[in-house]
């Protein structure tokens, strides 16, 4: 008995010693701790879904070798310049409340000691989390969160690579001047007079109002007149009130921002109530849901929404189908909007890791501000990444761009999104004017 | 004199209930010095917040019986105060601290009047129309930022500021409200024993008595709900300066007036340590169920089905509160 | 002329839709003193009842109704008796806790069972119709239909509670219980009924409903909130001032539309700067408080 004591004892001590001159780093493999705040449950659990296998995808990409894709960050396994350090996701549920979201970041910094931060998706939500990053020190990049006042903070410590609803809006007005000069596939010059009047329809949220005026200073910059702007109280039981104010304001464009149960009730009740009109466009979020095409099916032929990533890209860009690929065999969706934006979000800190070669906040700061990835790198359609220092916009990726896609019917009967702006890539003739119901 | 006599007097209750909250006072006070992570520290300041909120609804909905379902509507306009003047006239909490209280007073006065006319379920259903109704108007109102909300930017101020209250570190935060939360705790203990606290409880038992005794009911309570109203509107003010960021949806959504009123009825309403007994539980609980279930692939909400079965089991089996079980507990050991 | 026929009867269908999802709070009300926080959730239960059904038999969802009402029926007796009847012997405060914890029970529950997705019907008789009459009025066929339906309830309602031996035994038992114990009333049968069948309304109600509305756990709050603010109006426990209430506050919503008709006929500058869209259940809850404020006891309130 006693023998096996003293035995215990020998070993527990060596262990002891032999940890104490060993530094832990060199034994264990290193790891780069991002901390990724999401939705995972709560009203937008399905998209927190989606982010996460995106996030997932390209931390395993960057983790092993595949030969398979022709990305930079796939040649090797691990940060090669950080001695192929792996990186290592900690996963935490905002649930959609900033408060929540704040609580979590300092988690993820002062508890999990994470080296930087990835997310949040919900735009209130990353203004929290990017304060107490920015407060901290931390470095966060931000993916998929389209407010336009986040970057005009003048914060040093993060960084949006997706575009955000002002460019997305500016899109819009682009495709509708180009409307009127006849550049648009498939469709002759059109008399402005048709659509000249807009009438917009959003959320009543951080984001919606955010976009409501986004459209209003653009359409005074292109000479439109935007007749109605209103807000309504999102998951509303009825829009009925808010279709016959649309309706009453005669439009010949419809401007919507709205999520997936407020866009499905809000074409229903287009339809039921007859109206009108030459273009509709949704902001994104509901208007491209597989739930809104399901349901809606043939009334939503014609309908544009401004987005991110179609499958449409998958075949048109290599690395994109490569990476969907993959996606698909992990998930058994293809990469959507929200799950392309969330890869990109995690490729980006790999190449910042890369290039800084080191975990040094200070060091990933500098590395940020002077990245650039080319376009052919990414899965989305931009021309690369580079974020700008100066001006009013600090850290906003000013490479991206967006897509506005059409649904149309395709020869199978399936109603599917038709690329139709930027005018160089538009993958079909577009629908004008709108099928009325 | 007689009144800070008062607050500080303690000496009704039993030594065992003194000793533990004497226990719980130190372990507060040497908290950030004890290595808890900085999530335990966010919980503790979410469970001061609450237990303040739960002792201002305590004073109308504990000792006065009242179901008040609107106190985020003066969360609000706390929040709402503090973070305006602080934007736009860079004027220090201290300052816009006690503005606020007094916004908020102010307009509980003008609703109250007409409120305390109803009774019952119709009063409940009263309080939370009005909090909807008042951020409704918040969130067209551009000057406060309508639905986009407002944020109070870390990178305008130099951490550690007192004056304004911007802090890096949770731990200058945990000790300004535990200031308060001690006052709080002196300020209801007077209360409990004060002229109103006496003519509510009277309320509460029977209107009908308390008139014929005269008292003016509509005014004491439209008095009481003033006083709920001003602890609400100093943590609203507080949490705008702890979050940096308020949003109508956010800061006044009825989630949090029910919650208020949940703290309070589930500790125990209408006794000094109820609200922040039922703070204690039911904040921790929520924060660990979630780190611990929460990310669960699979599970999706469970974290909050068994926090829901609590709150069920408790009003359905002890109405009154884990303090009304620990009271049955002393009776039965007195027999 | 047309604009404002075709927004009343566009207010009056969105009301009896409404007095469909409030009739069984206002039952459950009547015969017992106790305000349901869960109640959206079990709307939101009927919708996913009729969307489920539909889907898996690949029948119309009409045929659906039946069941939900059987669902919501059960689901209306289990509630009471796992769990109302102990509520009942507490104070005011914690019944509506005890509510509001059923509420996320149940909101939880289904977000861990169907997923937070949105789910809509993609098939039917009455997805996606509507019929126009003329004048302008366009009236979607979900909508109609539901109204009727609600016509029928409340009609059916009011005559069980005033026609026949056990609307009568409702009543007592909601006039006051003890005597009605002492009569010979099971008044524990008695508000168990009463939770069955104010459930079993609402759960038909969804089932009809989510013919034209999409469906995810959260759904249930702001309807929740409506219906609470449609049966205080009405005085609780009036079945007819419910249905009164649920008129005016679907006219109340149909506001922003007309006031912004008037705006564009017109061209009223200063109109069209008020953000009445925003604002549309504010003035639901405004005038709940005003008209309570007036009246104490609702419209028709006979109990308080």
């Amino acid at each position: 008995m006693k023998k096996v004591l003293k035995c215990t004892l020998f070993v527990l001590g060596l262990v002891l010693i032999l940890g104490l001159i060993v530094p832990s780093g060199a034994l264990a493999e290193r790891v780069i701790k991002i901390g990724v705040i999401y939705p995972l449950t709560g009203g937008a659990a399905a998209a927190g879904r989606e982010l996460r296998a995106g996030a997932e995808l390209a931390a395993e990409i960057a983790n092993t070798a595949m030969t398979t894709i022709d990305m930079s960050m796939a040649r090797n396994a691990g940060i090669k310049s950080l001695g192929g350090a792996k990186i290592k996701l900690i996963f935490k549920d905002h649930e959609g409340n900033p408060t929540l979201g704040a609580d979590l970041a300092k988690k993820l910094i002062l508890d999990d000691k994470v080296d930087g931060i990835l997310g949040c998706y919900f735009s209130s939500v990353t203004k929290t989390v990017s304060a107490v990053a920015e407060q901290h020190g931390i470095p966060m990049i931000n993916g998929t969160s389209t407010s336009p006042p986040l970057t005009q903070r003048g914060f040093k410590w993060f960084w949006r690579t997706t575009p955000h609803d002002k460019w997305f809006t500016k899109d819009l007005f682009e495709l509708l001047k180009g409307l009127t000069e006849g550049k648009v596939k498939g469709v002759k010059a059109v008399a402005k007079k048709d659509l000249i009047n807009i009438a917009s329809a959003c959320e009543k949220t951080e984001w919606g109002s955010n976009v409501s005026l986004m459209i209003q200073s653009w359409a005074k910059e292109y000479g439109y007149n935007v007749r109605k702007s209103m807000l309504y109280a999102k998951e509303s039981p009825d829009l009925s009130s808010e279709v016959r104010s649309l309706k009453a304001a005669r439009p010949g464009v419809m401007l919507f921002a709205s999520y997936t149960s407020d866009a499905i009730l809000m074409v229903k009740t287009l339809k039921a109530q007859k109206v009108k009109t030459n273009v509709i466009w949704g902001q994104d979020a509901g208007f491209e849901k597989p739930e809104f095409r399901n349901t809606l099916r043939d009334s939503i032929v014609g309908i544009l929404t401004r987005t991110v990533f179609l499958p449409k890209v998958a075949e048109l860009k290599k690395v994109a189908g490569q990476v969907n690929a993959l996606y698909k065999l992990k998930t058994g969706n293809d990469l959507g909007g929200a799950s392309a934006r969330a890869f990109t979000g995690l490729q980006t800190w790999v190449h910042v890791l890369e290039k800084a070669a080191s975990t040094k906040p200070t060091d990933i700061q500098r590395a940020a501000n002077a990245i650039y990835i080319p376009g052919d790198e990414l899965v989305v359609p931009w021309a690369g990444i580079k974020f700008s220092t100066s001006g009013d916009e600090i850290g906003q990726n000013v490479l991206g761009g967006g897509l506005i896609g059409q649904y149309q019917k395709g020869p199978d009967g399936k109603i599917g999104l038709e690329i139709v702006y930027p005018f160089d890539v538009a993958s079909a003739n577009m629908i004008y004017p709108f099928q009325q119901f | 004199m007689e009144a800070l006599k008062n607050a500080l007097d303690f000496s009704d209750f039993p030594r065992i209930d003194l000793t533990v909250a004497g226990l719980v006072l130190i372990f507060l006070l040497a908290f950030p010095v004890l290595g808890f992570s900085s999530f335990a520290m966010a919980t503790m300041i979410q469970f001061l917040m609450f237990s303040l909120y739960g002792m201002g609804w305590n004073t109308i909905g504990g000792y006065g019986g009242q179901v008040d379902l609107g106190k985020a509507q003066y969360v609000g306009i706390g929040a709402y105060t503090t973070a305006v003047m602080l934007i736009r006239w860079d004027i220090p909490f201290w300052v816009s601290m006690p503005v606020g209280v007094c916004l908020a007073v102010g307009w509980s006065f003008i609703i109250g009047y007409p409120l305390f006319r109803l009774k019952g379920h119709y009063f409940a259903i009263a309080t939370i129309a009005t909090s909807l109704v008042l951020k409704d108007l918040f969130e067209v109102w551009n000057f406060v930022g309508a639905a986009r909300g407002l944020e109070i930017s870390p990178i305008k101020f130099h951490p550690p500021d007192f004056l304004h209250l911007i802090f890096k570190e949770d731990v200058y935060y945990f000790y300004i409200l535990l200031g308060f939360f001690l006052l709080g705790i002196f300020y209801i203990n007077w209360f409990r024993k004060s002229r109103l606290g006496f003519q509510l409880r009277c309320i509460k038992d029977n209107e009908d008595v308390a008139r014929s005794l005269g008292i003016n009911v509509h005014w004491a309570k439209i008095k009481t709900y003033a006083i709920a109203t001003s602890f609400v509107s100093v943590v609203g003010s507080f949490h705008a300066c702890y979050i940096k960021n308020i949003e109508p949806e956010d800061t006044m959504s009825l989630t949090i007036s029910i919650l208020i009123a949940l703290m309070a009825m589930l500790g125990g309403a209408g006794s000094l340590w109820g609200p922040i007994i039922g703070a204690g539980i039911l904040i921790p609980l929520k924060s660990y169920l979630k780190e611990w279930l929460g990310a669960t692939v699979g599970l999706v909400g469970i974290d909050i089905i068994i926090y829901a079965l609590i709150i069920m089991l408790v009003s359905a089996f002890e109405p009154r509160g884990v303090w009304g079980i620990i009271e049955k507990l002393r009776r039965r050991k007195r027999n | 002329m047309e604009i404002l026929l075709s927004t009343i009867v566009a207010g009056l269908l969105f009301g009896m839709v409404l007095a469909m999802v409030a009739l069984g709070l206002t039952i459950i009300f009547g015969v017992m003193d106790i305000v349901n926080f869960a109640h959206g959730e079990f709307l939101m239960i009927g919708m996913y009842t009729g969307l489920l059904t539909a889907k898996a038999t690949g029948l119309d969802p009409l045929f659906m109704m039946p069941v939900a009402a059987g669902v919501g029926f059960l689901l209306g007796v289990l509630c009471y008796v796992g769990f109302i009847k102990f509520l009942l012997r507490g104070p005011m405060i914690a019944q509506l806790l005890g509510t509001f914890g059923l509420m996320l029970l149940l909101r939880n529950l289904a977000l861990l069972i169907f997923g937070s997705e949105d789910r809509a019907l993609h098939h039917g008789i009455l997805v996606g119709q509507s019929f126009d009459i003329g004048m302008g009025v366009i009236i979607p066929a979900t909508k109609l239909a539901a109204a009727a339906l609600s016509v029928v309830s409340f009609l059916g309602v009011w005559l069980l509670m005033n026609r026949t031996k056990l609307g009568k035994a409702l009543t007592a038992t909601a006039l006051n219980a003890q005597g009605a114990r002492y009569m010979g009333i099971p008044t524990e049968r008695m508000n168990a009924l009463a939770w069955g069948i104010g459930v079993g309304t609402v759960t038909v109600a969804g089932a009809l409903i989510v013919n034209f509305w999409s469906v995810n756990p959260f759904i249930g709050l702001l309807f929740t909130m409506i219906a609470f603010a449609i049966v205080a109006l009405g005085g609780f426990g009036s079945v007819p001032g419910a249905f009164f209430a649920a008129l005016v506050v679907g006219m109340i919503t149909e506001i922003p539309g007309f006031w912004d008709f008037m705006t564009y006929t017109f061209e009223l500058d200063w109109m069209a700067n008020v953000p009445m869209t925003s604002l549309k259940y504010m003035w639901v809850y405004l005038a709940y408080f005003v008209i309570m404020v007036v009246r104490p006891r609702g419209l028709f309130g006979w109990k308080h």
